[in-house]
């Protein structure tokens, strides 16, 4: 890193440009009242507003512009209208369209003046079709307004005599990129409009696939060195960070700026380029929590590139998170996929699988709780005396019945309009519709969360009540409706005696396979949703791991009380794939043969098994390559999804007690990384607790 | 079919051997040395740990045929990975019958032996002729210093050193650097003097005295006593070896 780039980190860091912020949101209801507007109008309207009351800043230095200054995204509906348009209907998380990604190819090699071409043709070509027209028409409203912000920070570069600045911005984003500075700047720009509009989780896609070409030419036409490139990639990544305290997310920093890697063409072939390995460096130098980074790989990866991604995976930023695409490209495809399409996927926020451009999807519809659909078969199960087949059977149809229901609640699914996003979306301007209509892929995801806690619990019982007989029915069951309170000896057996799954112990792992396999059944079995897509099982757990254990207001699904694998109430479920909190496993091998088990060709929306080791294990180069070998066995074994974190417990500890000290310790939470200081306290005690049974 | 003792088998040991390796630590060994990192390593007999992840207890039975069929669930990775297993303690020496079992049974895996070199010749022999790559531990080389730190004069592991260095096979001197005691210029002059000229050694390793080490008596419930300033700065003197024409590295 230069001084300049150290500099316009810094200033991110420290926060300087959020003084150029706005006092308050503008306001719209009245203007859209008086006009009587539709939905879509409104929704157009919102983001021509937005962009209007945008002020041009342009921080000292900088080369990649648009520092976002108005803070809110107002409503288009008082709340009474609101209400009354979403009455019976289920909103996603907060509303608006989200958790999707864009095909960026799109603005690049067309520019915003060439989408709006195309809306003008087929606006003519529909005249008859009132809705498409009135689509049209409103995402032909959104591109004019950005334009106009962009010949704002064209005009205002010219006064101050930044002559580069303003020849970029006269090009882009209205014409398409000809340069890799033009391509970065037009992102950037288009990108925070998306944000702006109040849509969330904007996924950045496949960024060393659609960049490379422009970089390429660059570099090859002398224009750009590789230290130039590298300098421009860096200030684009530190205008990611600009904005991220004025996302909405469950956690700070839980924000979906999300960009994927490396992989194969959508001919097969491979995909690594140069730009591939300049992200993942400039990522390891700049250490911050945004672009998040996902690395496509197969068991035929370079051990080098892998080497390269350890070194960033030392930095404890909790990235890159791996995907293999041996495993996930055919799951796609026999999901309904097309070849060509899956082999173009991108992870969402946090680790599903989705094609940029051609997905109107919604990965995480929820969750299904295995811990509950477990906990009631067991208490049931030993109150009727019933065998131990007949508590799996109960299991099953626990998982179908959290299933069905999670499909019936997103039956009644209502997508706002969302004209400025359909922009850069593959068919919505050529066809005349809105993607919150949908697009090519229309699928629902649920994770099966906190998996591992759920099969140790099973495994549990059937070892010692079923197998042993060392416990009676009646002990566990008293000792679990007791919160374990007067059984301490019991509740040690369970949870330190019986088989656990992370150390490739069949009696553990056959039960997490088993209720993978109810669970993508269950969805098998559901069918076709009325948006015509079908429910994907995953395996993640986002923030359920402590929803579950201590309840979340509005949530769907139970609170878990004290469970079979001993458990105590309130105490935190598994992440993702990961062994049971305070669980001994023989090491970080069997944990990735115990979850190579599952079927991941049934199981196909992702969720990585998440792994930490100790920061001491990235000592010297030599073990830093051994990291590398771990990634590549984890691809040989045929698991689906890989997340490292490199952690230290003294420093975790220290961060807790005197968070001043530590502003900069950024940490892997579930799907996302963020500032450990800026977690509320049930997170960074669970990040702490995780890391004591890490690997050293 | 013999049985052992083994008081921890962990995955993924980077920092203990070529490529990806799994690391049985053998419980007990003849020595106590003052600064011992593995305190449960030193009696044979099962130890109850309490730490801050809560009770565990240190030492399990395992059959030769038992131990082989677990390592061996994992040797096409460890083959695929350029790795192998680690036999170190506690001192593999200790229990050399059920380890070269052990060996035996494999399913053809790289071999590292992590020893002190204190047994008999005939136990080491065993051992040796089953591992591909040896970790040989050097101490002290004055006879008095190492008898008042360890417990035990030097004589078998000097002796055992030479029948190595005899063997052709490729070897490690690793030198626990603790401060005062054994990074003097004088031992580590001496060590020079011992190993400069032995065929077969690739290279020398430093090991840093460790001042976590300490902590771990109380969780085994053991007292730590070391009559060393363990603040006193290192005098990692890779120079003498380099000199000699030995390469050196700290890890």
């Amino acid at each position: 890193m230069n001084e300049r780039v150290v500099f316009l980190k810094h200033r991110i860091r420290t926060g300087e440009h959020k003084v150029l912020r706005q006092g308050k949101s503008i306001d719209l209801l009245e203007e859209c009242e008086k006009e009587g507007l539709s939905w879509t109008r409104r929704a157009a309207r919102l983001v021509h507003r937005q962009c209007e009351a945008e002020r041009v800043v342009f921080e000292p230095e900088e080369r990649i512009v648009f520092t976002r200054t108005v803070p809110g995204v107002p409503p288009v509906y008082s709340a009474v209208d609101w209400s009354r348009l979403t009455a019976g209907r289920t909103l996603h998380e907060l509303g608006p369209v989200s958790n999707i990604c864009a095909d960026w190819d799109l603005l690049l090699s067309q520019g915003l003046l060439g989408r709006r071409e195309v809306a003008v043709n087929t606006h003519s070509r529909l005249e008859g079709d009132a809705s498409a027209v009135e689509f049209l028409d409103s995402a032909v409203e959104t591109i004019d307004a950005v334009l106009e912000l962009a010949s704002r920070y064209a005009e205002q570069a010219s006064l101050l005599c930044r002559d580069d600045l303003a020849a970029v911005l006269e090009s882009v984003p209205a014409h398409p990129a000809h340069s890799f500075r033009e391509a970065l700047q037009s992102l950037r720009m288009c990108q925070a409009v998306v944000w702006l509009g109040g849509n969330y989780h904007v996924g950045l896609g496949r960024f060393d696939q659609y960049m490379w070409p422009f970089l390429q030419s660059d570099l090859q036409a002398g224009f750009l060195t590789i230290p130039d490139a590298e300098e421009l990639l860096a200030e684009f990544f530190i205008s990611l960070n600009k904005d991220s305290d004025l996302y909405p997310g469950v956690q700070q920093g839980d924000n979906g700026q999300s960009m994927t890697l490396g992989g194969v063409k959508s001919n097969g072939s491979p995909a690594i380029n140069e730009l591939t390995k300049m992200v993942l460096r400039i990522a390891c130098d700049l250490e911050l929590i945004d672009p998040k980074i996902n690395l496509r790989i197969s068991p035929q990866t370079d051990l080098e590139l892998l080497c390269l991604a350890s070194e960033l995976t030392r930095k404890g930023l909790g990235f890159p998170q791996y995907s293999n695409d041996d495993v996930v490209i055919p799951a796609l495809v026999a999901h309904g996929y097309d070849l060509e399409d899956a082999r173009d996927y991108v992870v969402a926020a946090c680790w599903e699988f989705i094609i940029p451009g051609r997905g109107m999807e919604i990965v995480n519809s929820g969750a299904v709780s295995f811990p509950a659909a477990v906990d009631q078969a067991i208490r049931v199960g030993l109150s009727d005396g019933m065998e131990f087949d007949d508590i799996l059977s109960r299991t099953a149809e626990n998982i179908r019945a959290q299933v069905n229901h999670l499909g019936e609640v997103y039956s009644r699914l209502l997508l706002p309009p969302t004209p400025y996003y359909s922009v850069f979306m593959r068919g919505c301007l050529e066809q005349g519709h809105d993607l919150s209509e949908g697009l090519k892929y229309n699928n629902f995801g649920i994770h099966g969360a906190c998996s591992a806690n759920a099969a140790d619990a099973l495994a549990a019982v059937k070892q010692f009540v079923f197998d042993e007989h060392s416990l009676s029915a009646e002990e566990v069951l008293s000792a679990l409706q007791a919160n374990f309170e007067g059984y301490e000896s019991l509740r040690r057996k369970l949870g330190e005696e019986g088989p656990k799954v992370g150390s490739n112990d069949d009696r553990a792992d056959a039960l997490l396979v088993n209720l993978f396999e109810d669970f993508a059944a269950a969805c098998e079995d559901y069918g076709l949703t009325p948006r015509g897509g079908i429910l994907r099982p995953g395996t993640g757990s986002a923030m359920y791991y402590i929803w579950l254990a201590s309840g979340h207001e509005g949530m769907r699904e139970p609170v878990v009380e004290a469970t079979a694998d001993g458990r105590v109430s309130g105490e935190p479920f598994s992440a993702n794939l990961a062994p049971s909190p305070g669980v001994r496993v023989r090491g970080p091998i069997s944990t990735l043969q115990s979850f190579s088990k599952i079927d991941f060709h049934r199981v196909c929306n992702g969720g990585p098994i998440t792994m930490e080791l100790s920061d001491s294990v990235f000592r010297n180069p030599e073990s830093i390559r051994k990291v590398a070998m771990l990634v590549r066995i984890f691809a040989q074994l045929g698991c689906q999804q890989l997340q490292l974190n490199s952690l230290n417990v003294e420093t975790l500890l220290d961060a807790k007690a005197h968070p001043e000290k530590h502003k900069n310790l950024i940490v892997r939470v579930w799907g996302w990384s963020g500032y450990f200081c800026e977690l509320a306290p049930e997170y960074q005690d669970h990040i702490i607790a995780r890391s004591l049974y890490q690997v050293e | 079919m013999t049985s052992g003792i083994v008081f921890d088998i962990k995955e993924f040991t980077v920092h203990d051997g070529p490529g990806v390796r799994t690391t049985v630590f053998l419980k007990g060994c003849p020595l106590a040395c003052m600064w011992c990192h593995n305190p449960e390593g030193q009696s044979m007999q099962p130890q109850v740990i309490r730490s801050l992840s809560g009770d565990r207890v240190a030492g399990s039975e395992y059959s030769a045929r038992e131990l082989a069929i677990l390592l061996n669930q994992q040797a096409a990775i460890l083959r695929a990975n350029d790795g192998g297993i680690t036999f170190s303690g506690g001192e593999p020496l200790f229990q050399a019958e059920f380890v070269s079992e052990v060996i035996d049974a494999l399913d053809d895996l790289h071999v590292v032996l992590d020893t002190s070199g204190y047994g008999s010749s005939e136990d080491f022999l065993l051992l040796l002729a089953r591992s591909d790559l040896v970790f040989y531990d050097l101490k002290l080389i004055n006879r008095e210093l190492h008898l008042y730190y360890t417990g035990f004069d030097n004589g078998l592991i000097l002796n055992n050193l030479q029948l190595l260095s005899e063997s052709g096979k490729p070897f490690i001197i690793r030198v626990p650097l603790i401060p005062g005691v054994t990074d003097t210029d004088e031992n580590l002059t001496a060590i020079v003097k011992t190993v400069g000229k032995l065929p077969g050694l690739v290279e020398v390793n430093f090991l840093p005295y460790n001042r976590a080490a300490g902590s771990k008596y109380q969780y085994a419930g053991m007292e730590f006593k070391p009559d060393y300033d363990e603040k006193r700065p290192l005098n990692i003197n890779t120079k003498i070896f380099e000199q000699a024409g030995l390469k050196v590295k700290s890890t």
